[in-house]
């Protein structure tokens, strides 16, 4: 196998960890890259080598294109895996990256510009024959021109952001006089994000599913298709929890060639290489509309590995050195289900708001079908600078009714100390009878109300004053303002009895 | 042993004796009998009672969590409390540490000043919210280590007091 000797990582955090751990498989030596915030992180201590970039804000590290290609040339390597967020999808990026001789791990260039607009993107969708949600492709300019559209396409309609997603920059505008204001938001809010005011118009698809078809190309014209996640389940526009198969799918197969078709057509018309991901709303009809493309390796990859039994990062790694997809389009077949956690340092009581820190105490799940892709340990601070994504909880089982339960499981074993977590929350979604029947759109989170999270039995209090009682003299939680000496806790021990 | 809870937000007392407990809440619930602990590594702990298995992990701040969902616990004991500030008021060096991740809006004290207990040393902010640091004890201040709109850690020492 052609592969490289050595590989820069141009990310932190789980993904990093995730990708250097492929490279040490392929015998590839790592290069992690860090800020002031990430020095003691788990990815430096795991790679084989470790630069420094600057600063913890990712605008002086994470985010400098210099740093990074400088970083690379100096300790030789010959290629760079952005991983998700940070430049993955940065043309500039990858323009810079072959500029110094060092291969991108992820499609040319040319193509990230291509899909990388959601106009353009939609563009190449229609001519390459996928349905596209009814909407306009012209920018919107002026007020009049948005009204004559939305007017066309009937209210409901969503304002979009050009450069946007994560929900940024847009606005579901229900009646007309709600359409100057609406419009002037999301543009300011766009520009604020993407440092474009480009939106446009699209009619809402009611109780939509967003499900996303996984493709894969070579350098050589070859390209399949490793199937879909439903990522539905979502809280502000970010996807929380994702699965594969899609429930949809597990009754009707033939939807999964259909999508799965209309993404090959589009990455072909896009001159598409290397891993990437085709996003689709899916409404009650199950009549499916192409959204826009991620150029890169998604979060929520796991699913995929686990369902198909292939590797992502391997195929990303073999496609880059110029390997050719031995694999065709039969050979891809998928197995049992697959259901992936987020997991997040944010408090599902307060309003999920983020729960930086240091993690005094940490057990990660384990067991047959558990996969747990983290970034963090047991002492480790967690940085207020970045995404407050600690780890993802993958369960894998024959059936999702039994991935349902080995996840539950799964997260009763997660304990996380010192900061507070999601785990409980993802208990209540499991728990839910309407996604247990596999009935969800992407505003399950936002219209639904979730059983609440069951209140501790009186024995389980009891449990939880015990525990305090007979640890007092020595605390669960190490106070870390006043750490109290051995003699003052035999005092207070005795002065108990 | 006997103390007082406050779980979930409400009172309660929990008497243990030997391998007897019994647990009383303010609305008159109560449970009592045998249990068995047993620590399972620094933090996490395995609880039995009458044959039912529990696993307790620390949560965060304030919390354990009980097979993975959180509780808001605490217990409190009159006399014990009186002790840890006596013990505190006694000799030796404190250092003032950053509850949380933040930035310090304002240092209130200087190098070399006296200081009561319960006064305020260091006002930090963290999401927001601004907290009042204050000396565990009365004392003097013997060094400031922070500055304000420094950014600090949590568990960095911010002013140690003597």
């Amino acid at each position: 196998m052609p592969y490289f000797k050595k590989v820069l990582v141009a990310n932190r955090g789980e993904i990093a960890v995730r990708l250097i751990r492929a490279l040490r498989e392929f015998g590839i030596r790592s290069v992690a890259v860090y800020s002031d915030a990430d020095r003691a992180s788990l990815a430096v201590s795991l790679a084989d080598e470790a630069a420094y970039l600057g600063p913890s804000p990712s605008s002086e590290s994470y985010l400098r294109i210099d740093k990074i290609i400088d970083t690379a040339k100096q300790h030789g390597a010959e290629a760079i895996h952005p991983g998700y967020g940070f430049v993955s999808e940065n043309a500039d990026f990858a323009d810079a990256c072959s500029g110094a001789g060092i291969v991108f791990i992820g499609p040319p260039a040319d193509a990230i510009r291509k899909m990388g607009s959601k106009t353009s993107a939609r563009k190449i969708a229609i001519a390459a024959g996928a349905p596209v949600v009814p909407g306009a492709e012209e920018r919107i300019s002026t007020v009049e021109q948005a009204r004559e559209i939305a007017g066309r396409l009937g209210y409901p309609v969503l304002i979009k952001a050009a450069a946007g997603g994560g929900g940024k920059g847009m606005r579901r505008v229900d009646r007309e006089e709600d359409l100057p204001g609406a419009l002037r938001d999301a543009a300011s809010e766009s520009l604020r994000a993407f440092r474009s005011d480009e939106v446009y118009l699209e009619k809402l698809v009611l109780e939509p599913r967003h499900i996303e078809i996984q493709v894969l190309g070579d350098n050589y014209g070859n390209l399949i298709h490793l199937g879909e996640r439903e990522c539905s389940i979502q809280r502000r526009h970010q996807k929380v929890l994702e699965e594969c198969p899609s429930p949809v799918m597990l009754e009707r197969p033939e939807l999964r060639v259909q999508m799965g078709e209309a993404a090959l057509r589009v990455a072909r018309a896009a001159g598409y290489t290397n891993a990437g991901t085709m996003e689709f709303l899916v409404d009650r009809d199950l009549n499916f509309y192409f959204l826009e493309m991620n150029t890169r390796l998604q979060v929520e990859h796991p699913v995929t590995e686990l369902a198909t039994g292939l590797d992502l990062v391997e195929w990303q790694l073999r496609i880059a050195a110029g390997e050719r997809l031995t694999l065709t389009q039969h050979d891809i077949s998928w197995r049992g289900s697959a259901i992936e956690c987020r997991i997040y340092a944010e408090d599902p009581q307060n309003q999920f708001l983020p729960s930086p820190g240091r993690i005094d105490y940490l057990h990660e799940p384990s067991g047959p079908g558990i996969r747990v892709d983290s970034g963090v340990y047991e002492g480790w601070n967690v940085p207020f600078e970045y995404d407050p994504l600690l780890a993802k909880l993958i369960a894998w089982a024959p059936s999702r009714e039994t991935a349902i339960h080995r996840l539950d499981g799964a997260l009763s074993e997660y304990a996380i100390g010192g900061i507070r977590t999601n785990t409980s929350f993802f208990r209540q979604i499991l728990a839910d009878p309407d996604f247990r029947a596999g009935r969800i759109s992407t505003d399950f989170l936002g219209r639904h109300t979730l059983l609440p999270a069951p209140e501790p039995a009186l024995e389980q209090e009891a449990v939880a004053a015990i525990a305090l009682a007979m640890n007092q003299a020595r605390p669960l939680s190490p106070n870390p303002v006043a750490p109290a000496s051995r003699w003052l806790d035999l005092g207070r021990e005795s002065l108990l009895r | 042993m006997k103390l007082n809870t406050l779980i979930q937000g409400r009172q309660g007392r929990i008497w243990i004796d030997g391998a007897r407990f019994r647990y009383e809440r303010e609305d008159g619930q109560a449970t009592e009998g045998q249990f068995s602990i047993a620590r399972q590594e620094e933090g996490c702990q395995s609880i039995l009672i009458e044959g039912r298995s529990y696993r307790i992990a620390q949560g965060a701040g304030g919390e354990v969590l009980i097979d993975g969902c959180p509780v808001a616990a605490d217990v409190f004991d009159p006399r014990s409390m009186r002790s840890r500030k006596s013990g505190s008021s006694g000799s030796g060096r404190q250092e003032i540490a950053a509850p949380m991740p933040g930035r310090i809006v304002r240092v209130l004290v200087a190098p070399g000043d006296s200081v009561e207990a319960g006064q305020g040393l260091v006002v930090v902010e963290a999401m927001k919210m601004q907290n009042e640091m204050k000396s565990p004890k009365t004392g003097r201040v013997v060094e400031v280590r922070t500055r304000a709109d420094a950014a600090v850690v949590a568990g960095e020492a911010l002013v140690i007091v003597e």
